[in-house]
């Protein structure tokens, strides 16, 4: 889902050779990535990243970690997931932030001077991360440091909005926590996801120093970090455990992948998470699969040895064992998406590159057929056409305006219709209820087509009904319009006589008074006491409003109904 | 001066028709001074064409049997080829007015612009046409450079509409229109260095004519010899036989001609072959229309059962069934119509919630790890604008579908997008299901080729892989369109078992989707997505498919 940009020579860099445009191109199905656009000047790549489960990939570090691990066939594993050191750094989480955003994962990171390239990469892929995967800083954020003006232990505490002052990034002064949430357009901007929390969550240095007020913003002194910082500090805050561990994670590999050494910090929580009460992060917390070789033949639809898949599987960041027909497999500990053996077998078929299964034709045999509705649609569309008249195709979604008040059905008992609720445009805000407004849509837009006019639609419509378990009903009706000079009521009943005739549908016009049609020249279609649709010459008043300029008549029919009707 | 009679034995039944006609006219006149008939008076009582009757003129002319008494000049009022044209197409003051028109009932706003480049105007056409209707009150432009129409009625506009239809195929006098009329006129008249206007203001020269002596003495002679019968009491001209079955020419043949076998004295008129017909107002499909049959029954000739579902569905059928986490990004606010009224369902069918409930939860009964979070049974039920065909489909596993069995369904979908050139807020998706315990990733590529070939006529497809959250493996198919190049045609997948598991299918089912949009467009020429479903009937008529 996100696209990113990667420079070309930091990903060569990476991967640790040349690339060329063949290549890259053959590589990119690796990371389900699709190039949009190069700049062949400045060596900017995008690239649109599909997978919305593997934000792993959403960084240069993390495309360039999937090519590498491609090319050299095997896992070389990060260290710092094995360590079993206790850690010398510590961040202690105090009570009441269950209730507010309860987790934070943290690590450090010394020995990479980061460069132009890094930092651009390491605010890219902090946006991305908070941005789609954490939900816009709901789920997830985080927070890049200076690690050299901080005393730890840190503290995530829980304070009063006016307890402490600090200089956000992009500020010159100190600012009190409410005013950098009134103000600040950050504030103003991830404000609301503390709305109705009295007090806010602040992450500070032993010395009380403010590194930043999660999700909202980083202190401009500690939380700035710039080209050449040899020694960062990261932590990502969240309300979902997991997710805030994998996001550090993948932070910490990318910060790896460049030549940091990477130091886990111990987070103490005051009470129990389901990882227990400290928790060493970055955490690898795959587990081992066993999956019988069997299960991926069979979902790929070809024999493979397991030698085969084992090195697919390897060269795609997994650790993996065969023992005898099963496999016991581990993804690598910056992912965390595998819920069922078929993400697995999708993994081997990457790996292993589409092109190499041979499309095999499905071989049982089926019997294709149209439903009765569209059936009966179809046949009513060859006799209107035959009769003359034009099929139209309408959105299906219109205005209140031309569903009700123009048609003056506004008070009337024709007026409920199924509305949306977050509205986009007036245009198309509810759906409609019935197609003629659709074809005095059409009509009031074309006077300067040359007439006669004769319209249809065979379409689909909202009926709004409270008995039923949805609230509606979805329906298939047939309109019909004509208008010219001579356009009379008389036309339009020959046309509707002539197609139930056809139908073999004998009806009869019960006089109705509808709003949208001028009185006494408007009818109930009716057959075995139940209602087909109506029939009539359309108001002068409903045509002004149209700014229709010639007389119209119109009919509809449920063409649900007439399927029933029609089997013969 | 020769001898009359011997004169008269050689007038041809043109000359004799038009002395006829004037020595009737001099018959039934007292008054000397009105003895002279104009040209069309003469070829009204004599039946003659326009040419017939100038032949005829010229050769009594030059006989001395008449001539001109007097002569007046007329200005006469006619159609240019571009005022045909505008009968038809409508001229830009009028289509300009219509389009502001139109944009203000669809709320869209245009600059001058805009319309300029949707109508194919020139600049020059424009700025008069604009400033015309600005100066009436018929539109005004608004802050932003925006063309609005007032609501006010253009007297121009009706003035030029009804004097094409008054024009057409014929002329009239400038003096028979009224004064605001004849102003219409002279500002779109043809003159030098403005060729392209509707109208063109002719001198017309009239001539009277009266018969000299000698022709007064020669039709006095004709209706000696009985070769013209003249009625002096009454207004009509009896022709003698020989006369009429010479200059007689009808333009239709009738069923009275046919009956009495009259024809055969007749000749027919010939009919200039060249000229463009009138056009004709059919019936005919929807040219989009014509491009989903094609499609569909291709799916039925392929073995695809149509399937078909509500248009106002549940979160539930519309993503939970398909394993789309309630937290997943696609279903916010901004990508999907929520219902205002009723909010909610009032149930969902079991055992199919409990069941999606667990494998969201925790994978229920599927092997799977589930997506581990507290699944909301309230927001199941909360009510959408379906916004993909998927969900037809999940409806179909859940309602016992046949195995074998293919299905497929042409589905109007809803997003939640600002309507453009290259977005529709309401489109046709058109998609379905293969189920079969022969169905693999390998089979599902089969299926995918066979669309590749048989639905966009390619002969090269490649796979890439791809992600939906209901299917793995996932599968995109791009193809070599003859015409647009590699495309992508669609996306595909094996839905995954936490999607046909709980709906009670337990064999493996391909799930696909076509994007066939860009092909329709390509196939009518359009180049706006909007246009698919266009309410200009004028654009409707002369959209032609290419399949």
């Amino acid at each position: 889902m996100p696209t990113i940009s990667i420079n070309r020579k930091d990903f060569e860099q990476l991967i640790g050779q040349p690339a060329t445009d063949e290549q890259i191109a053959d590589w990119l199905p690796l990371v389900k990535g699709e190039l949009k656009e190069q700049d062949s000047k400045t060596g900017e790549l995008r690239i649109e990243l599909q997978d919305s489960n593997r934000p792993d990939l959403w960084s240069c570090e993390g495309i360039a970690r999937q090519i590498r691990l491609k090319l050299a066939g095997a896992v070389s594993p990060y260290p710092f997931f094995k360590s079993t050191r206790r850690p010398t750094r510590r961040l202690l989480v105090s009570p009441g932030l269950e209730h507010v955003r309860p987790y934070v994962a943290a690590c450090t990171a010394v020995g990479y001077a980061v460069t132009d390239e890094g930092l651009a990469q390491l605010i890219q892929v902090q946006e991305k991360l908070s941005d789609i995967f954490g939900r816009k800083r709901h789920t997830v954020s985080i927070g890049l440091y200076r690690l050299s003006q901080i005393e730890f232990p840190v503290h995530y505490d829980l304070v009063k909005q006016d307890e402490a002052r600090f200089t956000p990034l992009g500020f010159e002064q100190t600012m009190s926590l409410s005013e950098i949430l009134t103000v600040h357009p950050k504030g103003l901007e991830y404000g609301p996801i503390l709305a109705g929390h009295e007090l806010v969550p602040l992450l500070r240095d032993k010395a009380g120093r403010v590194l930043s007020l999660p999700p909202i913003i980083n202190s401009r002194e500690v939380g700035e970090v710039r080209v050449e910082d040899r020694e960062l500090f990261v932590e990502v805050t969240g309300t979902d455990l997991s997710m805030a561990i994998l996001t550090l994670n993948i932070l910490a590999v990318n910060l790896a992948d460049r030549g940091a050494t990477i130091e886990p910090v111990e987070v103490d929580y005051p009470s129990a998470t389901s990882l227990g009460r400290a928790v060493q992060t970055p955490l690898d917390f795959g587990k081992l699969q066993s999956i019988p070789i069997k299960t991926i033949e069979t979902a790929l639809g070809q024999t493979l040895d397991a030698k085969t898949i084992q090195s697919a599987l390897r060269s795609y960041g997994y650790e993996v064992s065969a023992v005898r027909n099963k496999l016991s497999v581990k993804p690598p500990p910056y992912r965390n998406d595998l819920m069922h053996t078929v993400d697995v077998a999708e993994d081997v078929a990457i790996s292993l590159g589409y092109e190499r299964f041979e499309p095999e034709m499905p071989t049982q045999f089926t019997v294709g057929s149209l439903s009765r509705l569209e059936q009966v649609s179809d046949k009513i569309r060859d006799l209107m056409v035959g009769f003359g008249f034009q099929e139209i195709i309408s959105n299906i979604l219109a205005s209140r305006l031309e569903l009700v008040e123009r048609m003056r059905l506004a008070g009337s008992e024709w007026d409920r219709l199924v509305e949306v609720e977050n509205v986009m445009s007036q245009s198309y805000a509810c759906l409609r209820q019935w197609i003629t407004p659709s074809l005095l849509r059409v009509e009031a837009a074309s006077s300067r087509a040359f007439y006669p006019h004769r319209l249809f639609e065979v379409g689909e419509v909202v009926i709004p009904d409270p008995t039923d378990v949805m609230g509606s009903r979805t329906c298939t009706a047939l309109g019909v319009l004509i208008a010219h000079a001579g356009a009379n009521f008389s036309e339009v009943h020959s046309c509707l006589d002539l197609l139930l005739f056809y139908l073999n549908q004998p009806y009869t016009l019960e006089p109705m008074n509808h709003p949208s049609f001028l009185e006494g020249r408007v009818g109930r279609i009716e057959s075995k006491g139940r209602t087909l649709g109506l029939i009539g010459e359309l108001h002068p008043e409903t045509l002004e409003h149209w700014q229709v300029s010639l007389p119209a008549a119109a009919f509809q029919l449920e063409v649900d109904a007439l399927a029933e009707e029609h089997k013969s | 001066m020769a001898d009359t009679s011997s004169l008269t034995s050689t007038l041809h039944p043109l000359e004799i028709k038009v002395l006829t006609a004037l020595y009737q006219h001099r018959l039934s006149t007292s008054s000397s001074s009105q003895q002279a008939l104009r040209e069309e008076q003469i070829a009204d009582s004599a039946s003659l064409e326009p040419s017939q009757l100038s032949m005829a003129v010229e050769w009594l002319l030059t006989k001395s049997f008449i001539r001109v008494d007097s002569e007046k000049v007329t200005p006469v009022v006619s159609l240019t080829k571009v005022g045909e044209r505008y009968f038809e197409k409508y001229s830009p003051l009028e289509r300009i007015l219509s389009v502001a028109r139109d944009a203000k009932q669809t709320g869209r706003r245009l600059t001058i612009q805009d319309i300029q480049a949707r109508e194919g105007l020139e600049p020059t056409a424009m700025s008069g046409a604009i400033g015309c209707l600005k100066k009436e009150g018929a539109i005004q432009i608004v802050q932003g450079g925006y063309v609005e129409a007032t609501g006010s009625p253009s007297p121009t506009a009706e003035s030029l509409r009804a004097l094409f239809r008054d024009l057409r195929g014929s002329s009239r006098e400038l003096d028979s229109f009224p004064e605001a009329m004849r102003q219409v006129i002279e500002q779109h008249a043809v003159r030098r260095g403005n060729a392209k206007e509707p109208f063109r203001v002719d001198e017309r020269i009239q001539r009277w004519y009266v018969l000299t002596p000698e022709g007064q003495e020669a039709a006095q002679a004709l209706a000696r010899q009985g070769r013209a019968a003249i009625t002096p009491s009454s207004g009509s001209l009896n022709l003698t036989e020989e006369v009429a079955g010479l200059a007689e020419e009808v333009s239709q043949l009738t069923p009275e001609l046919l009956k009495d076998g009259a024809w055969r004295t007749k000749r027919f008129r010939k009919y200039t072959i060249s000229l463009r017909p009138p056009r004709l107002a059919a019936g005919r499909r929807h040219p989009y229309r014509e491009f989903l049959d094609q499609v569909k029954r291709k799916l039925v000739s392929l073995g695809f059962q149509e399937m078909r579902g509500p248009l106002v569905e549940t979160e539930f059928w519309n993503m939970d069934a398909l394993y789309m986490p309630q937290f997943h990004p696609a279903r916010a606010i901004h990508d999907v119509y929520f219902v205002k009224e009723p909010t909610h369902a009032t149930t969902i069918a079991e055992p199919f919630l409990s069941r999606v409930a667990a494998t969201h939860r925790n994978g229920g009964e599927t092997g799977s790890t589930g997506w581990g979070y507290d699944y909301d049974l309230t927001r199941a039920r909360r009510l959408v604008l379906r916004s993909q065909g998927t969900a037809v489909s999940a409806r179909t596993l859940a309602a016992g579908p046949q195995v074998p069995g293919k299905y497929f369904s042409i589905a109007r979908c809803f997003r939640y997008d600002q309507v453009d050139a290259t977005h529709a807020t309401d489109f046709f998706q058109i998609e379905g299901i293969v189920l079969g315990s022969d169905i693999t990733f390998r089979t599902l590529l089969g299926l995918l080729d066979l669309f590749a070939r048989e639905v966009a006529q390619a002969r090269e497809s490649r796979f890439l892989p791809a992600y939906f959250p209901f299917t793995e493996p996932s599968v995109e198919l791009h193809v070599r369109h003859p015409r647009l190049g590699w495309i992508e045609l669609g996306g595909a997948g094996l839905f995954r078992p936490e999607v046909t598991l709980p709906l009670g299918v337990d064999v493996p089912v391909i799930a696909w989707g076509l994007g066939l949009d860009r092909m329709a467009m390509v196939a009518l020429d359009i180049h706006d997505i909007r246009d698919l479903f266009s309410t200009d009937l004028e654009m409707i008529r002369t959209t032609r498919g290419h399949f």
